[in-house]
């Protein structure tokens, strides 16, 4: 072993939280006050799905704590202009002076009123990281729960960066804001540019791994070879973005081609508006008096309302009832005597012309391999087979299909995350073991687990939390600058709905007018923490421009960034190893997280703040004095806002709402009632046990990672095929846009479609990109594309020696990823300089040639493309996020574009 | 007995690199010296393509050819099987990396940090025993030994296992004793089927992978080639096809020139003082060139002020041997020119040529370089050495005086030694092309040939003949015949040192499943194979 004598060494426990697919627990050995090592946290290996191992990422930490790159002092703003040209001129303040400057204008703010004239919010904030950043912001969420109306909707990067419609669909269909396979059990896997392998982190990595071992098949279909296709049993390189075509023709041959009795009949009956009626409109049938949907029961022929106990409903057929339709505004429509079909009739006709020989020429595939995919997921999908879950029986259906970013977001995103769902519903596939399960909600209430999120609905379904779209209850006047709950009902209001699309638009509307909304203000103060839009979010020079307007922005900064050379005050908080906190774990969680326990970790630190770096805490708690607020942020610090509510059935571990509490005394606090809960209030161990321990959880009962159980319980249906539901929100949404003169978003309505069709979307980004920069498309002949990387995503470690170290072994970091033979046509050799071009920007980087891409495809991986950031601006590494222009005609109904555009190759130069 | 090996399952390995980054946690390596990685190899043509991670590290051979080259004993291997290094006696020659055909062992010349100035975390662990000198994966041995002292079972515990398999976020490493039947990589070995790298350079690693398909107890099927051969189309062999060697530069090719010129020169001229007592002088200067490139070697290592440790393995190291050998030629070939006495002059000629043989040897037991372990390689050297001795001799002796006996002797030596050494030379290449090469190898050697015979053969001999047809050009016409002679022999082995020297890259019989279906062809990059 390397290094002098060890004087003083020990382990601390603590968590690793950087990416979405945490937290995972490991350790840290501290040998003489320096922290040296990362190691698994093996005291968690029964516990952590992924035997308390972390990933590559978390070997960054100890150099993310020593960095000399560090901004290790608060700073201040000396120069007042912005600008990617601007010197900031930076210069050291003390603590007191950064909080006083901060707090007055926020005391400013209060003064002023929390909105401004426009409606929106004063104070805004953008955070990164799918959420990841409250794991490391102590309790800055309490501060901001005081505070009031908070505008989120700067994005960083999601719409485009995210599982954008999946969030939004997947929470309707079935509580699932992100979807995962249920991979213990699973036997074959479509994956659809699912880069489960770079971005599912320990637990994805470590149960497909296991998978592959039991014999799981996964078939990725993605344009380039990614980390995920490698370890994948088949890669089929489809051309970007026509995935919904390939799923249609799946579809296809199970309606078509395969006999009925190959589907699973009693849930397309039991579980699903399969059999629901659909009338001349497009709209359920309905009994006239209750207006609950009509079915057929088929041992007597009639039409009866669909919770009409001990009948066996018509899949499908024609059959001529009376009832009535219920439209958009309450419209009634009644009939008498009809010929109407069910939802499942529908559906067979509507995928009639959608053969796989249809599909080939789109997706660029051979019929007869969509075909081959197709029979051999239906071969695999053991319809009618059981399995025993904690006693209870249910069914299993050990095939899934799971999809990635650019197919589950942006145009097509509805088609995919329809077509996903309903081929899970075709087999009874769907939240049982072995198929495609939900992991978390976030935009259904309450969060704690999917089960209590499931209330029953007026037609059989869940209940969905929708934006209104009535005449008497749309929000007419947007309560944030990105519209997400006037233009997107789907996207709800829960506390993570802001912070969904379409985030562009609160950017957009930075530099341009959109008609009949109020004019958008830039935010009065704006504070960032973990995130750099100004590299990660599309068009970024668009959004460096618009942040350079805002008056006055506060950035917990790291080291200095693209983001917050803009800012006006530098506040340098605790990095991972530094701070203190509190985690909620366990449950189940994207991305593959599905564990056998909850309960809670704590980020002890492993060493002291470098500089005068601050626990957030601190600074959470400073805001909150200096601002007058601490009342109001003790009390929901009390009420949980920290991630433990503080008291319970039969314990009290509330703090004086009046008095300024040290970190210790709240995470102590917070310790205590985390103890109290996991064990009934049997235990009330605070902070000491758990820097001792590290976590102490209880047992999660599997049988809760599957929806289906809660959903037979209940009595609900599955929201698939026939999205009436969607079809009539559209139509009044589309009723209150044109009421208030907004066109602009006649696009997006169209995708409010019961049954989505097939759109040609490469068209549609060609002739978008034509129209709005006035190109020949010819000219631009490349699809450019972007992959996670393991080492990089949502880390924001992008200035770590090691981590780039490390990335750089993994093929592709860093370079433009082109084909070999069509390098070779261009003239384009392995090495050389290139400049890729979209209609919008370009980038430059070094070409690297393989065979695992699609001739008609680049692909960028991760986002680079830094110019302040010190260590990565000298990457010289290309990055497509300049490159795809934020444009309404390629944003859909669910607000979110996907990371595509179209470019061109021009080689500069070789290697030099 | 205890054998610790290593498994790496290559249907599990996703090629994250976690760990790459928990082994230079746990054993504080330097920035880029990566004792464990992981390999991210593209095989095929589209759209059939694969791409296979391949964690890589030291084998941790039962036969380690490190071992054997290292002339100071600071490689060993315990009787577990884990090949160590002891950083105080290694002096930095590099002879191990060129030695070890898996790229396993660095040589970091001085501290590197991950940032200008070192972290605390760096300043805390920094190691200066591992500067200058050989570095490699250890197998984690201190938490072996750890474990063993506490009962613990390496492989099994964590304490007691390398960090690389502990950290392994896929379980696709596995740690543990071959020799134990019961233990669990044996269960691994037996149950599924595997692979070994370079299995045909019989270093017997302790390193295995296993492809993903089950054993049925049947016997390994049989594959194109028992190394691998590249049945696979294109491959993207950034990182896994043959790269030159990075250790020995000009400075090693220094001493192979001068100690092959020199010692030749030596040789000749001090056979012909027995007659010419006016040669010493050219003796003395065959001399000083020998000593002139083992000096340059100096500049070479690591560790400059421990060189004496060289001596410290001549039972098994050619270095060593070399070093000996000079030990012994340079105190007697003194003597010998200073007494001149003719018993002496033989005996130092003879061991001048056991100086070059032992240089010779050096190449050949660089078994990571295939260039160099093609056994063709000695007589090439020998002979090489002797005609450039003999092309510089040549051309001293034109100018001593006018065309004597001497000088026709020596111009007929100087013939007869660059067509042996031609004809080695060709021998030597056609072997290399029946076994098989780098091809980068072979298009260096390719590009190299036709200047090599008509600097080192044609324009040689054409001129001798001339001179012995014109007897009043024959001394200019020999002197320019012997520079040529010789600088075509020096040529040759700066280029075969610092342009062929391609190591043996990574290769895998088997590509391998991937949860279904069957394993893939061999992948052999950037190989010339017969």
């Amino acid at each position: 072993m390397p290094g002098k004598v060890v004087h003083n060494e020990r382990t601390v426990s603590t968590y690793c939280y950087q990416c979405v697919a945490g937290p995972d627990l490991l350790k840290v050995r501290v040998e003489d006050g320096v922290a040296t090592e990362v190691t698994p946290n093996f005291d968690a290996s029964e516990v952590h799905p992924a035997g308390g191992k972390a990933c590559v990422k978390a070997f960054g930490l100890i150099q993310k704590a020593y960095n000399p790159n560090r901004i290790l002092y608060p700073m201040k703003r000396t120069n007042p202009k912005k600008g990617r040209h601007e010197d900031p001129g930076f210069v050291r303040i003390t603590w007191d002076e950064a909080l006083s400057l901060v707090a007055d204008k926020l005391n400013a703010v209060r003064a002023a009123g929390l909105t401004d004239q426009a409606g929106y919010p004063r104070v805004a904030a953008s955070f990164g990281g799918g959420g990841t950043p409250t794991a490391y912001m102590g309790t800055l969420p309490a501060f901001l729960s005081a505070w009031g109306p908070v505008d989120m909707s700067f994005g960083s990067g999601q719409g485009v960066k995210c599982y954008h419609s999946e969030h939004l669909y997947g929470e309707l269909w079935h509580r699932g804001f992100t979807v995962s396979p249920d991979t213990p059990l699973c036997e074959y896997l479509i994956s659809f540019g699912a880069n489960v392998e770079a971005s599912g982190g320990v637990c994805g990595v470590k149960r497909h791994a296991d998978a592959r071992k039991r014999g799981m098949k996964r078939v990725q279909i993605e344009p380039h070879l990614s980390v995920t296709g490698a370890c994948s049993a088949e890669w089929v390189p489809i051309k970007p973005k026509t995935d919904p075509a390939f799923m249609f023709a799946m579809i296809h041959v199970f309606l078509h081609e395969h006999s009925r009795d190959r589907l699973d009949i009693p849930f397309l009956k039991q579980r699903t508006s399969s059999p629901y009626l659909v009338g001349p409109n497009g709209l359920f049938m309905r009994d006239a008096v209750t207006r609950k949907p009509l079915l057929i029961d088929a041992a007597t022929g009639r039409a009866v309302p669909f919770d009409t106990a001990g009948i066996d409903p018509a899949l499908e057929g024609s059959f001529v009832v009376d009832g009535i339709e219920v439209g958009p505004d309450d419209e009634v429509i009644a009939h008498k005597a009809v010929t109407v079909g069910t939802a499942f009739t529908q559906l067979v006709a509507h995928v009639k012309e959608y053969s796989p020989e249809w599909a080939q020429p789109i997706c660029d595939v051979p019929a007869a391999n969509i075909r081959r995919i197709a029979n051999e997921f239906a071969a695999h999908a053991r319809v009618g087979e059981t399995i025993e879950i904690e006693g209870v029986t249910l069914p299993l259906r050990p095939v899934s299909i799971s999809l990635g970013k650019t197919v589950n977001n942006g145009w097509g995103g509805y088609e995919c995350c329809w077509a996903r769902t309903l081929i899970g519903c075709l087999f009874g596939a769907l939240e049982v073991p072995g198929s495609t399960l939900g992991t978390t909600v976030r935009l259904n209430r309450p969060a704690d687990n999917r089960w209590s999120s499931v209330k029953p609905g007026p037609d059989g379904f869940m209940k969905y939390p929708m934006n209104p779209t009535g005449k008497a209850d749309w929000i007419s006047r947007p309560s944030a600058r990105s519209a997400h709950r006037t233009l997107v009902p789907l996207v709800a209001d829960s506390a993570w709905s802001q912070a969904l699309g379409p985030t562009h638009l609160a950017w957009m509307m930075q530099d341009e007018n959109f008609d009949q909304l109020p004019v958008a203000t830039p935010p009065d103060v704006w504070f960032v923490y973990r995130t750099n839009p100004a590299i990660s979010f599309w068009d970024t020079k668009a959004v460096g421009k618009a942040m350079a307007n805002f008056p006055f922005t506060v950035c917990f900064a790291y080291t200095h960034d693209e983001t917050n050379h803009t800012a006006d005050v530098l506040l340098p908080d605790c990095t991972d190893l530094e701070g203190l906190q509190l985690l909620r774990i366990g449950g189940t969680k994207y991305v593959e997280q599905f564990w056998d326990h909850q309960g809670f970790a704590l980020r002890a630190p492993a060493v002291p703040p470098q500089g005068e770096a601050k626990d957030f805490t601190w600074i959470a708690t400073e805001l909150a004095h200096r601002t007058g607020l601490l009342g109001a942020y003790n009390a929901a610090i009390n009420r949980g806002a920290a991630g433990v509510r503080l008291s319970g059935k039969n314990y009290d571990f509330s703090l004086d709402p009046e008095k300024v509490h040290d970190a210790e005394t709240i995470w102590d606090a917070s310790c205590r009632a985390a103890s109290a809960e996991v064990t009934d209030g049997a235990e009330s161990d605070g902070l000491a046990w758990f820097r001792e321990h590290g976590f102490r959880v209880k047992p999660f009962p599997r049988l809760q990672w599957y929806l289906y159980p809660k959903l037979v319980e209940v009595g609900l249906r599955f929201e698939q095929p026939y999205q009436e539901q969607l079809f009539r929100i559209g139509k009044e949404l589309g009723n209150r846009l044109h009421e208030k003169g907004v066109n602009w978003w006649d696009k997006q309505l169209a995708e409010y479609e019961p049954l989505p069709r097939w759109h040609d979307l490469n068209a549609l980004y060609e002739v978008a990109l034509a129209k709005h920069f006035s190109v020949r498309i010819a000219d631009y002949p490349f699809w450019l594309i972007t992959a996670r990387s393991m080492q990089y995503s949502w880390g924001g470690n992008v200035g770590l020696q090691i981590i780039k170290e490390v990335a750089d072994n993994v093929a592709g970091h860093g370079n433009v990823v082109m084909n070999q033979s069509a390098a070779e046509r261009l003239g384009i050799a392995d090495g050389d300089i290139v400049e890729v071009r979209s209609p919008l920007n370009d980038t430059k980087g070094r070409v690297m040639l393989c065979e695992g891409i699609r001739p008609d495809t680049l692909l960028m991986i991760g986002q680079f493309d830094h110019w302040a950031t010190p260590f990565a601006k000298d990457f010289e590494a290309p990055s497509m996020n300049a490159l795809v222009p934020m444009l309404l005609d390629l944003t859909d109904a669910t607000g979110s574009s996907a990371d595509l555009v179209k470019v061109k190759i021009t080689r500069l130069g070789a290697a030099p | 007995m205890t054998r610790w090996t290593m498994v790496a399952d290559l249907e599990r390995c996703v090629g994250c690199q976690t760990c790459t980054a928990a082994c230079r946690h746990a054993n504080a390596t330097s920035p880029a010296v990566q004792w464990r990685k992981v390999l991210d190899i593209e095989a095929g043509s589209y759209p059939n393509v694969s791409r296979i991670f391949v964690p890589v590290g030291c084998q941790h051979c039962a036969d380690p050819p490190c071992m054997h080259v290292c002339p100071t004993t600071a490689t060993r291997q315990r009787d577990d099987g884990i090949v160590t290094i002891d950083y105080e006696l290694c002096i930095g020659c590099a002879y191990c990396e060129i030695a070890c055909p898996y790229q396993a062992r660095f040589l970091d010349r001085a501290p590197h940090f991950a940032y200008d100035a070192a972290m605390q975390n760096e300043t805390e662990r920094a190691d200066l025993a591992r500067v200058g000198v050989a570095q490699k994966c250890t197998f984690c041995s201190d938490r072996i030994d750890f474990g063993l002292e506490n009962d613990l079972t390496p492989g099994i515990d964590p304490r007691a296992t390398p960090a690389c398999v502990n950290a392994c976020i896929a379980d696709a490493l596995h740690f543990g004793d071959a020799d134990d039947p019961d233990s669990n990589v044996s269960r691994l070995l037996r149950e599924q089927r595997s692979f070994r790298m370079h299995e045909k350079l019989k270093t017997d690693p302790g390193f295995h992978y296993l492809y993903g398909e089950a054993s049925d107890g049947s016997p390994e099927r049989v594959r194109p080639a028992a190394d691998g051969e590249s049945e696979a189309g294109h491959i993207r062999a950034r990182g896994v096809e043959p790269s030159h060697q990075q250790h020995w530069d000009w400075k090693a090719a220094g001493n192979f020139i001068c100690g092959g010129v020199g010692s030749g020169l030596f040789l000749f001229s001090a056979i012909a003082s027995l007659r010419y007592a006016e040669l010493i002088p050219l003796a003395w200067a065959g001399l000083a060139i020998v000593a002139l490139g083992l000096s340059v070697l100096l500049l070479k290592i690591g560790r400059p002020l421990r060189f004496i440790y060289v001596l410290r393995q001549p039972q098994r190291s050619w270095m060593t041997r070399e070093a000996w050998i000079a030990g012994v030629l340079f105190p007697l070939a003194a003597l010998a020119l200073w007494t001149g006495v003719p018993s002496l002059l033989i005996g130092a000629a003879v061991v001048a040529v056991l100086f070059l043989c032992s240089q010779a040897m050096i190449l050949k037991w660089a078994k990571g370089i295939p260039a160099w372990r093609q056994p063709w390689i000695v007589p090439l050297i020998v002979t090489t050495g002797l005609a450039e001795g003999s092309g510089l001799f040549l051309a001293a002796t034109a100018q001593l005086s006018a065309v004597s006996l001497l000088t026709q002797a020596a111009a007929a030596t100087a013939v007869v030694l660059s067509a042996l050494r031609a004809w080695t030379w060709r021998s030597y290449l056609k072997a290399l092309e029946a076994e098989g090469a780098p091809t980068r190898t072979l298009a260096v050697f390719y590009a190299y040939r036709p200047g090599f015979f008509v600097l080192g053969l044609a324009l040689p001999l054409a001129l001798i003949v001339i001179g012995f047809a014109k007897a009043a050009v024959a001394a200019p016409l020999f002197a320019i015949a012997g520079v040529c002679i010789t600088t075509a022999g020096a040529v040759l082995k700066f280029i075969l040192v610092t342009r062929a020297g391609f190591n043996q890259g990574f290769a895998l019989t088997h590509t391998p499943v991937r949860g279904s279906g069957n394993a893939g062809p061999a992948v052999k990059p950037g190989w010339s194979m017969p």
